[in-house]
């Protein structure tokens, strides 16, 4: 079969204006990140991520895979589909590859206490000095202010907030944020983007934690302090709030989920924005967090974790007798 | 006139450009991977000329655009000019009960096809999007929309109502809908014409096996009832689908396994049929294969397969109140002799009685009776042509349009 270009059968000679999505770039591709490249290469969409080093980018990969794999086993994805989100992504440390993205988000996972803002300024600056002028450059963060990160980009218009929710796949939302210099094109094209995934749209302006992180930590804390208050247990208290308004997960099963590294992390970005108490992280979560007791990922948080299976309670409740 | 027959999914578009003086296909082919990285076109004229042709398709209109230009192109074309062009017929998943039958494609049209996208939500969205591009680029030329569901809007509200709240019905237009109606609709006639009988007066079953599979009940030329339900799920067994499952099934693995929705859709959607049974594949070939060199799960899916067939002939003879005429066609039905045979045998009883010589004979493409000269119900094979009821479709709505002006 003879093959030729496609240009040459166009019937019009104007050149189109690129409709469609092609190329989505991401700088990290921690557990945020792999699950963002996920969603989007199940789209149908390329994905272009960056990360660390070629060792790290292979682990990814190992990590990617046993994420789909995971899946598969609970038949929500089959190896097919597996084998066409895989050949969607690819991995580099150079930023040049982000080049040709029509939109590039920094989800760039730091796990050091601390404020991550330089960091994440330093991604935009890099990424902004290789894409296209109209390219849109996101972030993920919750809890920093979209402004200022755009604050070092020649073009700050194009600078929008971009928050998934912990899970990205199953979570059925993503705030859009708009910034002071954001402009409407900007924000439209972020919305269509977040539709094409499957995604309801939540536009906001823009304020330290969105909807989501403001109000999820203020929940957790409040559960640590009743746990620390020897009120109830964790499971106790995590089932009461899930059968009794229908969450998914109790609020310290969802800090174990999250990562008490990154709930404290959120907290302490929200106590120094808004100075009030309740952003203020309750002392068991700090103690867990200096034991090294993350959550899930570590084997242990409020709860025990083997094989990703939860067998006990890490902190247990005495009965408060008052005589 | 020409007439070019298009079916839009999400990330293709197949086209066939027919020649109707001759009910002859001109140039057929398909635009692949729309809005994805590689996507490319192939064109095969009727002469053996054949073409790819790559590089970037951003939708569904672009697409159109370079296929409209592939077949007036000098090189690999089959027209000279777009004047050439009488009709465009559009394949539509669903019509909802708006649409009983094939309608020419107005504002109104397009406005009811878009009311319908709920129960449809991955295929009308796409067949839309290949009516409007086509609007735009042929603005003078008449579409017509022919409907998976529309043969069967004949199917009495006995047959259709789920014995659900009638309330969700009301609400939610919550019912038995059927689909592969265009391959029912020309297979039955085709069979009755060529056993040279009248479509009236006649009781047919039809078994459109292929990927997806489904059976049809019809008398006097109208569906009375088919296996299909609000969705392609229901059933006969398929490549991947379930068929017919105890409702309580799902809720019990969605419970064990924890399942989200996406997930128990994607387990009865992808993960079952002769693949979820076999643990093979979900190609016949293979699973035949298979049970052929001792395989047991290989065996145990055909027989399941073959099984669930029979007791749907059993359903709509009763249904019908006995059967004339039974019909194979799709891809198994075409060709596959032990399916055929499997699902007839111990049908003696009914008056199907399968003659093993011609059952063997009739496969690749070929139509013919296979049932023994004492059967008193015909069992014919009749290889379908959804595209070309399109194209014909297509003819007969602007053929009357056309008196109409002239009448009037």
């Amino acid at each position: 079969m003879t093959v030729e270009p496609i240009e040459n059968y166009a019937l019009k000679t104007r050149v189109r204006k690129k409709g469609g999505l092609q190329k989505v770039g991401l700088v990290g591709c921690g557990n945020m990140g792999q699950e963002i490249a996920h969603l989007v290469a199940r789209n149908g969409i390329n994905v272009e991520f960056i990360d660390l080093s070629d060792e790290r980018i292979a682990e990814v990969f190992i990590e990617l895979n046993q994420k789909l794999d995971d899946i598969i086993g609970k038949w929500g994805l089959t190896e097919s589909e597996k084998k066409a989100i895989l050949s969607r992504i690819h991995g580099s440390t150079d930023y040049s590859s982000v080049s040709d993205c029509d939109i590039v988000i920094e989800t760039i996972n730091n796990r050091k206490p601390g404020t991550s803002l330089e960091i994440r300024k330093e991604v935009f600056r890099k990424v902004e000095a290789v894409v296209r002028e109209d390219t849109v450059i996101a972030s993920n963060t919750s809890t920093l202010i979209i402004s200022e990160l755009a604050s070092v980009l020649k073009h700050p218009e194009r600078a929008v907030g971009l928050h998934f929710l912990p899970s990205a796949i199953s979570g059925g939302v993503v705030e859009v944020v708009r910034g002071l210099h954001t402009n409407q094109a900007s924000v439209e094209f972020v919305e269509k983007f977040a539709r094409t995934i499957g995604k309801k749209v939540i536009t906001l302006f823009e304020s330290p934690g969105n909807i989501s992180t403001r109000l999820i930590v203020v929940l957790i804390n409040e559960a640590c302090e009743t746990l620390m208050e020897g009120v109830a247990s964790a499971s106790n208290i995590d089932a009461t709030m899930k059968l009794g308004f229908g969450l998914q997960f109790g609020p310290l099963e969802m800090a174990d989920r999250i990562g008490l590294d990154k709930v404290i992390k959120w907290m302490n970005n929200l106590y120094q924005e808004f100075g009030e108490r309740k952003f203020k992280p309750n002392p068991i979560l700090k103690r867990l967090y200096r034991l090294g007791f993350h959550g899930r990922r570590t084997g242990r948080g409020f709860y025990i974790y083997e094989k990703g299976k939860r067998v006990g309670e890490t902190i247990t409740c005495p009965e408060v007798f008052i005589h | 006139m020409k007439v070019i027959v298009m079916n839009c999914g999400s990330s293709s578009i197949k086209y066939q450009l027919f020649d109707m003086e001759r009910e002859q296909v001109l140039a057929r082919g398909s635009v692949e991977k729309i809005g994805l990285h590689g996507s490319f076109l192939i064109n095969r004229r009727n002469d053996g000329d054949e073409v790819k042709l790559e590089g970037e398709v951003y939708d569904h209109q672009q697409g159109i655009e370079y296929i409209l230009g592939v077949l007036v192109s000098e090189k690999h074309g089959s027209l000279k000019s777009f004047d050439e062009i009488g009709a465009v017929g559009h394949r539509v998943v669903h019509g909802g009960e708006k649409f009983k039958e094939s309608v020419l494609i107005t504002g109104e049209v397009l406005d009811q096809i878009r009311e319908v996208i709920d129960l449809a939500p991955l295929h009308n969205p796409p067949n839309l999007k290949g009516i409007e591009a086509m609007q735009e680029m042929l603005p003078d030329v008449p579409q017509v929309a022919v409907f998976d569901t529309a043969f069967h809007q004949t199917i009495p509200p006995h047959a259709y109502t789920y014995a659900i709240p009638y309330t969700l019905y009301k609400k939610y237009g919550i019912r038995r809908y059927g689909f592969h109606g265009t391959s029912h609709r020309y297979v039955s006639k085709q069979a009755c014409e060529y056993l040279g009988c009248h479509f009236e007066g006649m009781k047919v079953i039809t078994c459109h096996l292929g990927n997806g599979a489904s059976m049809a009940a019809i008398r006097d030329g109208k569906s009375i009832d088919t296996s299909m339900g609000l969705t392609p799920v229901e059933g006969l067994i398929m490549g991947t689908r379930t068929g017919d499952l105890d409702l309580g099934v799902l809720t019990y693995i969605v419970q064990k396994e924890e399942l989200t929705l996406n997930a128990a859709n994607t387990l009865i959607n992808k993960f079952s049929g002769m693949l979820g049974i076999s643990g093979v594949s979900s190609d016949m070939r293979d699973i035949e294969q298979a049970a052929a060199e001792g395989n047991e799960r290989a065996q145990l899916a055909l027989e399941a397969y073959a099984y669930r067939i029979k007791k749907y002939i059993g359903a709509y003879s009763a249904a019908l109140g006995g059967v004339n005429v039974l019909v194979f066609t799709g891809g198994i039905g075409e060709n596959d002799v032990n399916v055929r045979a499997n699902s007839c045998d111990g049908l003696e009883f009914l008056g199907i009685r399968i003659d093993p010589e011609k059952n063997r004979e009739i496969k690749g493409g070929k139509k013919g009776l296979i049932s023994a000269e004492d059967s008193a119900v015909k069992v014919v094979v009749m290889p379908t042509n959804e595209e070309l009821v399109i194209a014909q479709d297509t003819m007969e709505i602007v053929g009357r349009m056309k008196n109409k002006t002239v009448g009037s």
